[in-house]
């Protein structure tokens, strides 16, 4: 077998919705309930559960992961023990100066290597750089920022220097390991100290949130990427502007079907487990200011920014122009934590102008409110501007799709399924919670075998849905 | 809810979704990687499909594949797993002269760019590399599907289902990189370092090109892989080139684009310079382009489609 299918089959192995996984988590669901009783067994057994999870892309990922976790239990350690303010601070920086470290070689050093040998070239220096090709490993920048709250929180003495073992699982816990939520210490640790009961599995919301992400995931997002979104943004000026519009708005309910559906896979599957993460979306498109809006989407990332980014900054507590350039700064570098690229930068330059120019409209003009719809459709509107930067894989692509949106020509992938997904994945965010909640409590209520076949044909559905290609990896697997 | 209960609930779903998924569970382990999960996979799968297929459980998910647009893609009895090497011998009308009608500005050509993963981003620069106005492509990447793993995904199928729906004026074939099971043939099982495994293949090429020119009406532009950094791969995908030479040689409308023995001088280099400027060429798995490195072989496709295309040879960039 080539290496090209095999690397393709091993990232499929840490994709939730495979069946290798579903084995995998057949036999730990078994054994983790069974040791659970028994925290001394319990704890190494998830921890290689979730290396294996892991080291079965790449075993060398394993070992990355291992020596983050190690250095951050030494430099916590070293903070909650040193009476000197300054070993803590050195201690603090060494390892926030390690976490970055990993960042950068593995995501961002090829970019850098690249343009800097272009500069040299251009200045007739000639290349004298090996451009490096560097595989970047699945997770690292969830882990890396996990390990980075994690020693800044200790430093704050917000959380306590833990034992290595906890912070390997904080780091390697297999539900949130590739693509999220960024869990913190205080909010798994704990859990991790206090043995789960087997006699109360949340259940419900672990099912519902499984079978409701596989679906999202399978019917929404990977339909419309296969039949609008990767065809236009593929060649935008082929393309009608009902086209490039549908194809703008579609991508906008792709990537929440994507993100959200493998975070809502994650926590149901945490859930089943026995454990609780935090939630990482909140119906984001029913949001009616930026503000709101980050409140809403990758929410534990926006709160990481908000706590070790933007509040160090000064947040906004130095006056108005520093308020501004903070939230600029914020998500500008919010864009360049998904990668090296000009076009997360503008993404990123959209949300810290808009957050900005909401500010100041907040500040000058306090009376003023605009109606809620219209709150809305700007608000909307400008994230799909965003996502356009975001999707696009390089900036010419990007300014093509804002040029064709007027564009007139025939339209032969606006279809009624393709608009009526765009629309139903963003009109089912305003379906109250209590409706969900509702659901959840009526599935639980029936005996084990329909729960059994409600789930069965649900994934029989999601299967078919995805047919003979398979399930296109997650988007958030690449950053 | 009791764990208990909980495990109660996820091995029925498992079941359930096994049986009226028994053939997609098939296709899954045959598209594996050889080993033990594949065997796994295929030792579990393989009976409860007959199980399934007898008790008639296939129905649920065939109403469900039509619903939901998909064809099937594996069938038993087709010419690319079983058939005669007689495709491959010299055919009279290839020595004919082929001509086709050609793009203008307001009638681009519409070309169909279709293979494994690497005819992504080739169809992607295709786009942006070719003159403006005068080619309308589609791309339709099978990722992680060859010509030797008919149980998998079977081109030949495939093929027909898109010629059907499309009709394109062209078609571009990017494929092979999946390309290293054995082969049968006239009952013997054919390993890739066999010289029976290329006539075979070069067999299977004939077969699947054959259906895409739609028996020469339009031209089959075949990109077989280039070189890879592994030796062992190396070996493999010179066969496939030879064999992909081969059938060019037999079947009207098919086109053999070498990108194994011209890009570097058919040297594997991580790097390569293209317009001056220094790019990092081949993703890290020393097989696929990057995005930046896929100029390079389409601008090679382009050279060989301006032969049939001579507009196409006039403003193209590069």
């Amino acid at each position: 077998m080539i290496a090209a299918a095999a690397a393709i089959a091993r990232i499929n192995a840490v994709s939730f919705p495979t069946i290798e996984f579903a084995a995998f988590f057949v036999v730990v669901f078994v054994l983790s309930w069974a040791l659970m009783p028994h925290p001394r067994a319990w704890r190494p057994f998830i921890l290689v559960a979730s290396y294996v999870f892991y080291g079965w892309i790449d075993w060398r990922w394993v070992l990355l992961l291992i020596s983050s976790s190690l250095v951050n239990t030494v430099a916590a350690q070293v903070i909650a023990r040193s009476p000197s303010q300054s070993t803590r601070k050195h201690a603090l920086i060494a390892a926030v100066c390690f976490d970055l470290g990993l960042l950068c070689v593995f995501k961002y050093f090829g970019f850098f290597v690249s343009e800097f040998d272009d500069a040299l070239d251009s200045i007739g220096l000639g290349s004298p750089l090996p451009l490096v090709q560097i595989v970047l490993p699945i997770g690292i920048s969830f882990f890396t920022f996990q390990a980075i709250s994690y020693v800044v929180d200790v430093y704050r003495g917000d959380w306590r220097a833990s034992s290595l073992g906890d912070v390997a699982i904080l780091q390697a816990f297999f539900p949130h390991l590739v693509a999220g939520p960024i869990v913190r210490a205080k909010e798994l640790i704990p859990q991790l100290r206090t043995p789960r009961d087997p006699r109360a599995v949340f259940a419900g919301p672990g099912l519902f949130l499984i079978a409701g992400g596989l679906i999202k995931k399978t019917v929404v997002a990977d339909e419309l990427a296969r039949r609008v979104v990767d065809p236009v943004f593929n060649d935008p000026v082929a393309h009608s502007g009902a086209e490039v519009l549908l194809a703008i708005y579609g991508f906008a309910a792709q990537i929440y079907c994507d993100f959200s559906g493998y975070t809502d896979m994650a926590i149901g599957l945490a859930l089943l487990l026995g454990f609780q993460l935090p939630q990482n979306f909140n119906r984001p498109y029913l949001a009616v200011s930026l503000q709101d809006f980050w409140r809403r989407w990758h929410m534990t990332l926006s709160r990481w920014l908000r706590d070790y980014l933007y509040i160090p900054l000064g947040g906004s507590r130095h006056g108005r122009r520093k308020t501004y350039r903070n939230l600029m700064i914020t998500m500008l570098l919010g864009g360049l934590w998904h990668g090296a690229s000009w076009t997360f930068m503008i993404w990123g330059g959209i949300h810290g102008g808009a957050l900005s120019i909401e500010r100041w409209g907040r500040e000058r003009l306090p009376g003023f409110r605009l109606p809620r719809w219209l709150a809305w459709f700007v608000i909307f509107n400008v994230v799909c501007l965003a996502w356009v930067f975001f999707r696009s894989p390089d900036l010419a692509t990007a300014f093509d799709m804002l040029g064709r949106v007027g564009a007139a020509g025939p339209a032969p992938l606006v279809t009624l399924p393709m608009v009526f997904l765009t629309v139903a994945a963003i009109a089912v965010q305003s379906v109250p919670r209590d409706f969900w909640r509702r659901a959840e409590a009526w599935l639980v209520a029936r005996p084990v075998a329909p729960q059994g076949v409600a789930l069965g044909l649900m994934l029989v559905v999601a299967d078919a849905a995805v047919g003979q290609q398979g399930v296109a990896p997650f988007i958030y697997f690449q950053f | 809810m009791p764990a208990g209960r909980v495990l109660g609930v996820v091995l029925i779903a498992l079941v359930i979704a096994a049986l009226f998924n028994s053939e997609a569970v098939v296709r899954a382990g045959e598209g594996m990687k050889p080993g033990p999960t594949r065997d796994i996979v295929l030792s579990i799968g393989r009976p409860l499909d007959d199980v399934a297929g007898a008790l008639g459980f296939h129905l649920p998910r065939e109403g469900l594949d039509l619903a939901f647009g998909h064809d099937p893609k594996t069938a038993s009895g087709t010419e690319l797993e079983e058939g005669s090497t007689a495709i491959l011998r010299r055919n009279r009308r290839k020595t004919r002269e082929q001509t086709y009608a050609q793009p203008a500005a307001g009638r681009p050509l519409d070309v169909l760019v279709t293979g494994d993963s690497e005819a992504d981003f080739v169809g992607q620069r295709l786009i942006d590399q070719a003159p403006p106005g005068l080619l309308d492509i589609d791309t339709a990447a099978r990722n992680g599907t060859g010509l030797t793993n008919p149980a998998f995904f079977n081109w030949e199928l495939n093929a027909q289902q898109e010629m059907a729906s499309r009709d394109p004026d062209a078609v571009v074939m990017a494929i092979g990189g999946n390309d290293g099971f054995n082969v049968e043939a006239g009952g013997v099982l054919y390993g890739p370092q066999d010289p029976e495994w290329q006539t075979e293949y070069a067999r299977r090429v004939a077969v699947v090109a054959r259906v895409l020119s739609g028996e020469g009406k339009r031209p089959v532009y075949w990109v077989p892989p280039p070189t890879a950094r592994d030796d062992e791969f190396n070996a493999i995908y010179g066969s496939q080139n030879r064999a992909v030479e081969q059938a060019a040689r037999a079947v009207p409308g098919l086109r053999y684009v070498d990108i194994y023995n011209t890009i570097n001088g058919g040297e594997y280099s991580d790097d390569l310079k293209i317009d001056g400027r220094r790019v990092l060429a081949r993703q890290p798995d020393g097989v696929h382009f990057t995005r930046d490195g896929a100029v390079l072989p389409t601008r090679l496709l382009l050279r060989a489609m301006a032969r049939d295309y001579p507009a196409l040879g006039k403003g193209s960039r590069g």
